[in-house]
């Protein structure tokens, strides 16, 4: 056996990663009121909690002692698979990771107040249509704090995408019109979608995990018609 | 049966409240039964521009916990027949209002008003949102800058799911964009975003656009709305505004950098 790790050998490799995740913004640390409310949401969206992985976000509580094992046992009672917390006081950092948690900063200031009414408005179109194969069509401005996705096939928005908006796709991604908030194409891994716009300003664009901030983009390519697609591993984006 | 108005913005500071009393003012002086209501509990202020401060005895908590009736908070205002305004409370906590409570006061007034102005409190939490749900229209204040198109943006997406309207799936809430505070000659140096940018991304129609104007900071000291001076570019603005409220085609003004005449160059100033 040899020390030496060469490429071929590696069990794994690590990558930044940008997925879609939802916060559990608590505001009650009594786990029997949490059960509550968990139970009557489930009963209106019950495909929502299949072991989805949430955030628990303690920012709101002015507890010092949170009874954060209750609160997990809780959550995974009714489908949602706590990944993480997020804020909270020395202490709840301590038994977060005691409970094999991850602990996340709380958010700057700003982002507290914008984030603390529903963390993503469900966008309420002109026209909103599934098309077969799990795809949606999607008639409208897609606004900031609102989120549209295709969670079993493509997305297609005919109209913009505002900065601040999030739109996600199983599949691949289509805007026709100016893109101007995140585009997450690939939700579930697929690395052969791809995401197109009519006009390039995107916030964020990222197939399969693999992303490019506003920041990374080419300023040649803003406001241009463009494709978005993966190559062993790295994103590209092309005029169209 | 009344139309509720509400005048919104989310970004704080851009001129809801000049705007809400300039354009209730307006709407009352063309002979409407106008009411405007102060949702910004805490920070009342909507008295101030309207210059009755100090007449202000009951506001809008006491109605809502029953400490006072509909017809002991609401003021008449002085110089415009038509005109009534409900302040809001300064000491009260905003928890105060209750959805049950603002439902049963504007059901009230819905009854014997033409027009219910609510003037919103900045943000997108409780406040704001109490302030837009019950409202048939939206009047969505928004500055040149890109934070506050960014929130009105924003304030659109609450429009279109957290409302009555909404909910019950109802026509939806009128959206119109007043834009405020537009300065053409900045913006023509590319200090401020120019309207056109603006209504491209918020793709809401134009109800009307005012100038940034020393006329307003007058008017708002003096706690007269600025629509009764109606020589000055924003009272003239909001006379526009208004017009087109109540559905009248009027075309845009104040828009363009003025040219600068000989004399004005000589004596300053543009009005
Ligand atoms: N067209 C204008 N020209 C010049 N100044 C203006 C104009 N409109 C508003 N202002 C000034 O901007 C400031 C904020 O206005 P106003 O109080 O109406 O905003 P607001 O949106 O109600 O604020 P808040 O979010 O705090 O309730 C005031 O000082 C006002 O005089
Ligand atoms: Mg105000």
């Amino acid at each position: 056996m040899s020390l030496n790790m060469d490429r071929e050998n590696t069990a794994f490799t690590f990558k930044g990663g940008m997925l879609p995740m939802t916060v559990m913004e608590l505001s009650s640390a009594d786990p029997e009121e949490i059960r509550a409310q968990l139970v009557s949401k489930i009963s209106q969206s019950p495909a929502f909690f299949q072991h989805t992985p949430v955030v628990l976000s303690v920012e709101k509580l002015d507890e010092p002692h949170l009874a954060l094992e209750r609160l997990c046992a809780v959550c995974r009672a009714h489908k949602l698979l706590p990944v993480a917390v997020r804020g909270g006081a020395d202490g709840v950092k301590q038994s977060a990771w005691a409970l094999g948690l991850g602990w996340f900063p709380p958010t700057e200031e700003r982002a507290r107040t914008v984030e603390s009414v529903p963390a993503v408005v469900p966008a309420e179109p002109a026209v909103d249509i599934a098309v077969p194969g799990g795809g949606r069509v999607y008639r409208g401005t897609v606004r900031s704090g609102q989120q549209v996705s295709a969670p079993d096939g493509d997305l297609v928005v005919v109209g913009a995408v505002n900065a601040g908006a999030e739109i996600l796709a199983a599949g691949s991604i289509h805007v026709y019109g100016p893109l101007r908030g995140r585009a997450l194409a690939g939700i579930h891994g697929d690395t052969d979608v791809g995401v197109f716009c009519n006009e390039l300003n995107a916030e964020l664009l990222s197939i399969s995990g693999n992303y490019k901030r506003l920041e990374d983009i080419d300023p040649a390519l803003l406001g241009r018609a463009i494709q978005v697609y993966l190559n062993n591993d790295h994103l590209y984006i092309e005029a169209l | 049966m009344a139309k509720i108005i509400v005048v919104t913005s989310g970004k704080g500071g851009v001129g809801k409240t000049t705007s809400a009393a300039a354009i209730a003012t307006g709407l009352a002086l063309r002979g409407n039964k106008t009411i405007v209501i102060d949702f910004d509990v805490g920070l009342r202020n909507l008295d101030l521009i309207m210059g009755c401060e100090r007449r202000v005895v009951y506001d809008l908590v006491n109605v809502i916990q029953g400490e006072a009736t509909l017809n002991q908070a609401t003021i008449r205002d002085k110089r415009t027949e038509n005109l009534y305004i409900l302040p809001a409370s300064q000491t009260r906590d905003k928890d105060a209002l209750t959805p049950e409570g603002v439902e049963r006061i504007l059901s009230e007034l819905k009854e014997e008003f033409d027009f219910i102005i609510c003037d919103s409190p900045a943000g997108i939490e409780r406040g704001a949102q109490l302030a837009m749900y019950y409202a048939d229209e939206a009047i969505v204040v928004t500055n040149p800058e890109v934070s506050s198109v960014r929130d009105s943006d924003r304030i659109l997406g609450l429009l279109s799911s957290k409302t009555r309207r909404a909910e019950q799936g109802n026509d939806p809430v009128r959206e119109h964009l007043l834009i405020t505070r537009y300065n053409p000659e900045r913006v023509d140096h590319g200090d401020m975003l120019n309207l056109d940018d603006i209504t491209e991304i918020l793709s809401i129609k134009l109800i009307g656009l005012i100038p940034e104007s020393e006329a307003v900071l007058r008017a708002s000291n003096q706690g007269v709305p600025v629509t009764h001076d109606n020589s000055s570019d924003a009272g003239q603005a909001y006379a526009d505004t208004v017009s087109r409220l109540l559905g009248e085609e009027v075309t845009l003004r104040f828009h363009q950098a003025q040219k600068k005449g000989f004399l004005s160059r000589i004596f300053g100033g543009r009005r």
